[in-house]
């Protein structure tokens, strides 16, 4: 009997080598191990007829051949199997080179609006109003509100749009002019930016554009001084080219600021050392600021005794050119749809 | 404006170890921009003065020499390919590690000891634009080296001198930027700048001397001033015995070396002075002046229409917003812009009148930019200038031309009609001040010592200081005690001002509603709809504006712009968007773009032009325009409503639609809708009128939608709302009818909304008009969703419902329902 039950193993473990695929296999359990009529399930039922001593120490070696003969079963199972899915696997192949089809559409933002966006942003987490102002603009509030004088050479019909049959109207040259109306409707304290469109009367090349952004400030409060306007610039500025960006600030003049500077921020190409981005100097001048001159505080009935505060600016074009690298000012209000599909 | 350091050492007390480098970055971060350093001596570092000793030809090279340069201590061999070498010759020798420019292209190179064609070359003779002196000496022909042999006339052996210190170019020039000098009067002269630098290296200033003028009693000069706003201050005196000759070197170099081209001496003297000081001058030649023995100058406004002929030879017409310098007869010079023809100096002129004037800055102004003369002079005075300037220049001039002209006397008393009053304070600041404007207090001894050496008068009473402004400075620059703040933190050191956080209240921002709206439908019509932003001109052409048969007289026209092509103020944004269309259809085949901008009514009410005024500037709202076109659609009309429902479900704005006629031509007079908002019209879908994008060369059709996002944020958006889902199923069915086409979904909406009941949802799925249907007529399908919040339907409630709406259709509009 226990011979038999070897016999029956090795037979069977002889079988399974020769077995090539999942019918095979299938057919070769069934004959060995089929309820019916498999050969060990014969041989199994043989067993209830001997004495309980032999069915013991058969038994056992039964049980083992049964198990051994299943383990070979499975394995084998899991060999076909692998090989099949190899086989199939291979048939799956694709091109991967090839992009997503159909093509993959997306829309643009101009790249104003994201450099735009990006100082609304972070002026509004720090509790700065974001307002809007006239763009057809009366004479007095972008020039006479912020103590630009008559005779300015900046007033000079050759720079500025006026408006036909309107000698006090003219399109804004500069986003100043949101300055006092923002003061006359909100009062002190202030803390707000303007970012908008400016025109200047100038004939157009690969530098010069007469429609532009600007994108101005102004803070308000008592005992606001030169340090915190440093410091709000410096805050700006690691902003936009990272914390290692220093703000050096140099005397210049505007009309409605004093002291006045001129703002540079270290050069983000280069990082200081001098390129052709920089002009060798390792600074990008990319601001105006200054404390704001108590005749613009007066103009926005602001309490210059009791209130200071300072004005910055800066060329969102300008930014908008430096960010990614835009070499003719023209494409920005081109229209053309190569150029705005690049942001 | 180009300083001279040699010239401003004359002034400042400054020792050769701080470098023209060092001089320019303090005025850069104290003062004005300084453009560059021009430093020839620098630039000629290694290039030496090289007599040629031998000239032989290169074994190897047809068109090269090989050259013996004599340098004084060596004798070097170099390959040169120069047309007019000749032995006997000074040349510019570089040597090696001097800076040339290969034929004047390119990059500066440092010269290398090298091979050419086999022999061995260790320098360079050189050329005048390989080492920057192409102006100077200007080439003849490309190979021509720069022949030095005119040196040799001086007694000194050049050979071996470094080539800078030959030709006195041993210079450092500072170009300053003129924008940044235009508030500082002051700083229009050696003098001024001088000043600056001495304080800025707490160096002494040496006094300006200018002794005072012994009169003569030769010549009677009459001045005559008409309106002394204009001319705040008019000198003059004759000098005679004057013989117009070359000036010396000594004062042809200096001019030269800040770029004014020397004349005659009289002329220098003027020019020199003005560069020194910055008070420009004039030099009349007298013969040309007097009359009946009379010398009479009138300073008075120019007659309009005059002609006078300037001393560049150029005729001006000019207008009596001007002001001339006349004698009784006629014009004799522009006023502080350009002197007469008529009146120059030449070389028979032997009595000549020196005027030392101030003139009204505005005028000047005026005067420069209508003619479009800018000169040096009319750059000065239109800064304003400090009167008192006139006196010192005079005096300097006199004493120089005495100087240069042996034979010359003071011919006339010196003449000063001056009517003016500076504004010189004193202003009173308290000490504290300065630290509350900067943020650091600055010890009061270095206030006050900053202060004074710029030239104030500082009495201290306690913590108040009281101010007093020189009057160089008091023409317009310092008014105010902000201006003293500006004054001790500039050369106190802006960088020295430490940076701060001020502390704000945490009250948040108040939200702008149209900006946040504008944000949210640019992000739904780039994030959602694939759409493209643009960005245009706020102008338009009148071609433009015909071609869209728009009304050319509601526009706002610019004074005279710039670049005529687009004169128009816009009314919307379609004309330039449709510009982009047709800049961009070549190569795209869909094109969906959008901008959101102003436009600018006339006709409505806008912002106030100041809070005292109650004028009213045109109305500037914001609109947003879309436009889309494929040459594939054929009815883009869907894609511009599409547009608009996307903007409406993603905002909750509820729009209406109506179909109104529109008055507008471009519009399509069968595909154009206005949208509204609470019953108020906030902008309209449609398509371009076919005959309008023929004129604009568009065959494509295209959808457009605009909207007024300023009405449509008055309105206000609701807030989306929840309503409760029902546990019960809802039971869906579909009809499908056939109507005639003038049928409108709006009307067949609003007859079944609120009529049927258990009805939920009503929503059209298809529509097809063709041959099956037969003509007039359309196939319209809905889906209805039925339901109720508290059971589940019957199937009969459901069937009983749909034939309910089955026969408001039938009955209504006579369809015919699909079973």
């Amino acid at each position: 009997m226990e011979s038999k039950f070897k016999k029956l193993k090795e037979e069977a473990i002889m079988a399974l080598k020769a077995v090539k695929d999942k019918i095979d296999l299938e057919s070769l359990e069934n004959k060995i191990l089929g309820r019916k009529s498999g050969e060990l399930t014969d041989l199994m039922k043989e067993l209830k007829d001997m004495n309980a001593e032999a069915k013991k120490a058969v038994g056992q070696i039964a049980n083992e051949v049964k198990k051994e003969i299943e383990s070979a079963l499975e394995q084998k199972k899991r060999e076909l199997s692998e090989s099949d899915w190899q086989k199939s696997l291979a048939k799956e192949k694709i091109d991967i080179t090839a992009p997503s089809l159909p093509p993959f559409e997306r829309g643009h933002f101009h790249p104003n609006t994201i450099v735009q966006r990006d100082l609304e942003d972070l002026f509004s987490s720090m509790g700065f109003l974001i307002l809007d102002g006239p763009e057809l603009e009366s004479e007095y509030y972008n020039f006479t509100a912020v103590n630009i004088p008559v005779d300015h050479p900046a007033r000079d019909s050759q720079d500025s749009f006026y408006i036909k049959n309107h000698p006090n109207w003219l399109m804004r040259t500069q986003t100043s002019s949101v300055q006092v109306r923002a003061m006359q409707k909100y009062g002190a304290p202030l803390r707000m930016i303007s970012p908008g469109k400016c025109f200047r009367n100038e004939a157009t090349d690969v530098r010069h554009e007469h429609t532009f952004y600007q994108l101005e400030g102004v803070v308000i409060d008592e005992n606001i001084n030169f340090g915190h306007m440093k410091g709000v610039l410096e805050i700006v500025a690691k902003h936009l080219y990272g914390k290692d960006t220093e703000v050096r600030l140099r005397p210049k003049f505007y009309p409605f600021v004093e002291p006045g500077v001129n703002g540079e921020v270290t050069c983000f190409l280069c990082k200081g050392k001098g390129c052709r981005l920089c002009k060798e100097t390792g600074w990008l001048e990319i601001l105006g600021a200054g404390m704001i001159h108590p005749n613009v505080l007066r103009e926005g009935d602001v309490d210059s005794k009791k209130y200071q505060g300072f004005a910055f600016g800066f060329g969102l074009t300008r930014l908008a050119m430096l960010k990614y690298g835009i070499d003719d000012i023209r494409l920005l209000e081109s229209g053309d749809i190569r150029f705005l599909k690049q942001f | 404006m180009l300083i001279s350091l040699s010239w401003l050492k004359k002034y400042a007390d400054l020792p050769d170890s701080i470098t023209p480098e060092e001089i320019a970055e303090k005025l850069k971060m104290s003062t004005v921009e300084v453009e560059k350093i021009e430093n020839k001596a620098k630039d000629l570092e290694n290039i030496a003065v090289g007599k040629i000793i031998k000239v032989e030809k290169h074994p190897n090279a047809d068109k090269l020499k090989v050259c013996e340069v004599d340098v004084s201590n060596e004798k070097i061999t170099v390959v040169c390919g120069g047309s007019n070498l000749s032995e006997g010759m000074l040349v510019a020798l570089a040597k090696i590690g001097a800076n040339v420019r290969w034929h004047g292209e390119g990059d500066l190179i440092e010269l290398q000891p090298t091979k050419i064609r086999g022999v061995e070359s260790r320098g360079m003779i050189c050329s005048s634009i390989e080492i920057g002196l192409g102006e100077m000496f200007p080439p003849k022909e490309e190979k021509e080296i720069l022949d030095l042999s005119f040196l040799r006339k001086d007694k000194n052996s050049f050979i071996g001198l470094p080539l800078a210190k030959a030709l006195n170019l041993d210079d450092a020039i500072l170009e300053i930027d003129n924008k940044s000098l235009s508030h500082r009067p002051d700083l229009w002269g050696h003098y001024g700048i001088a000043r600056e630098v001495a304080v800025l290296f707490e160096k002494k200033l040496v006094p300006y001397a200018a002794p005072k003028i012994i009169k003569g009693k030769d010549i009677k000069l009459e001045i005559k001033v008409e309106d002394q706003k204009l001319c705040p201050r008019y000198m003059a005196v004759a000098i005679s015995g004057v013989k117009i000759v070359e000036s010396p070197d000594w004062l042809k170099k200096s001019l030269i070396s800040v770029g004014m081209r020397p004349i005659n001496n009289i002329v220098d003297i003027t020019n020199y002075v003005m560069l020194d000081l910055g008070q420009p001058m004039h030099a009349f030649d007298a013969k040309k002046l007097i009359d009946g023995g009379r010398l009479k100058i009138i300073v008075r406004r120019a007659k309009d229409e005059e002609v006078l002929k300037m001393i560049d030879g150029n005729e001006h017409k000019i207008y009596s917003s001007m002001l001339v310098i006349a004698d009784e007869n006629k014009p004799l010079a522009l006023a502080g812009v350009m002197g007469g023809k008529n009146s120059e100096v030449n070389e028979t002129t032997e009595t000549v009148v020196f005027e030392s004037a101030n003139f009204d800055a505005s005028v000047i102004r005026k005067t420069s930019v209508k003619l479009g003369l800018r000169t040096d002079a009319s750059m000065r005075f239109e800064k304003s200038l400090d009167p008192n300037l006139c006196e010192t220049a005079l005096r300097r001039a006199v004493e120089l031309a005495l100087d240069l002209c042996p034979g010359a006397k003071v011919a006339s008393a010196v003449e000063d009609v001056s009517d003016f009053i500076l504004p010189v304070g004193p202003i009173k600041i308290p000490l504290d001040v300065f630290g509350k404007k900067i943020g650091v207090e600055i010890p009061a001894k270095i206030i006050i010592d900053i202060l004074q050496r710029l030239g104030f008068e500082v009495k201290t009473n306690k913590d108040i200081l009281s101010v007093k402004i020189p009057t160089w400075r008091a023409t317009k620059d310092i008014s105010v005690a902000e201006d003293l703040v500006e004054e001790v933190l500039r050369i106190y050191g802006y960088h020295r001002a430490p940076s701060q956080s001020p502390f704000f209240s945490i009250i948040p921002p108040e939200i702008s509603g149209i900006g946040k709206l504008e944000r949210e439908i640019k992000n739904t019509l780039v994030g959602r709809l694939n759409f493209t932003e643009a960005y245009n001109y706020s102008f338009v052409s009148l071609r433009d504006i015909e071609e869209i048969e728009d009304e050319v007289e509601k526009y706002i026209e610019l004074d005279s712009p710039l670049s005529k092509d687009r004169p128009f103020v816009r009314r919307n944004l379609v004309i330039n968007l449709l510009g982009n269309l047709k800049k961009n259809i070549e190569y795209c085949d869909e094109i969906r773009l959008f901008e959101t901008g102003k436009t600018y009514l006339m006709e409505e009410p806008g912002a106030r032009t100041s809070a005292k005024d109650d004028e009213l500037l045109p109305r500037q709202d914001t609109w947003l325009t879309l436009v889309y076109a494929s040459k594939k659609d054929k009815m883009p009309f869907t894609q511009a409503r599409k547009a608009l429902e996307t903007i409406d479900d993603c905002l909750g704005c509820d729009f209406e639609i109506s179909a109104e006629p529109s008055p507008k031509k471009w519009q399509h007079p069968e595909r154009a809708a206005v949208v509204k908002k609470d019953g108020e019209e906030i902008g309209c879908v449609y398509e371009i009128n076919p005959l309008t994008g023929e004129k604009f060369g568009l065959e494509v059709r295209i959808g457009v939608l605009e909207l007024n996002l300023n009405k449509l944020s008055e309105k206000g958006i609701k807030a989306k709302t929840y309503s409760t889902i029902s546990e019960y199923p809802e039971a869906v069915r579909d009809i499908a009818f056939i109507v005639k086409k003038e049928i409108s979904h709006a009307e067949i909406f609003s007859a079944i909304s609120g009529n049927v009941h258990l009805l939920k949802e009503i929503k059209l799925f298809d529509v097809y008009e063709g041959e099956k249907i037969g003509q007039g007529y359309k196939s319209m399908a809905y889906r209805f969703v039925f339901g109720d919040i508290s059971k589940t339907l019957t199937a009969g409630e459901v069937d009983e419902a749909r034939n309910k709406a089955s026969r408001i259709l039938e009955e209504t509009f006579g369809a015919e329902v699909r079973r």
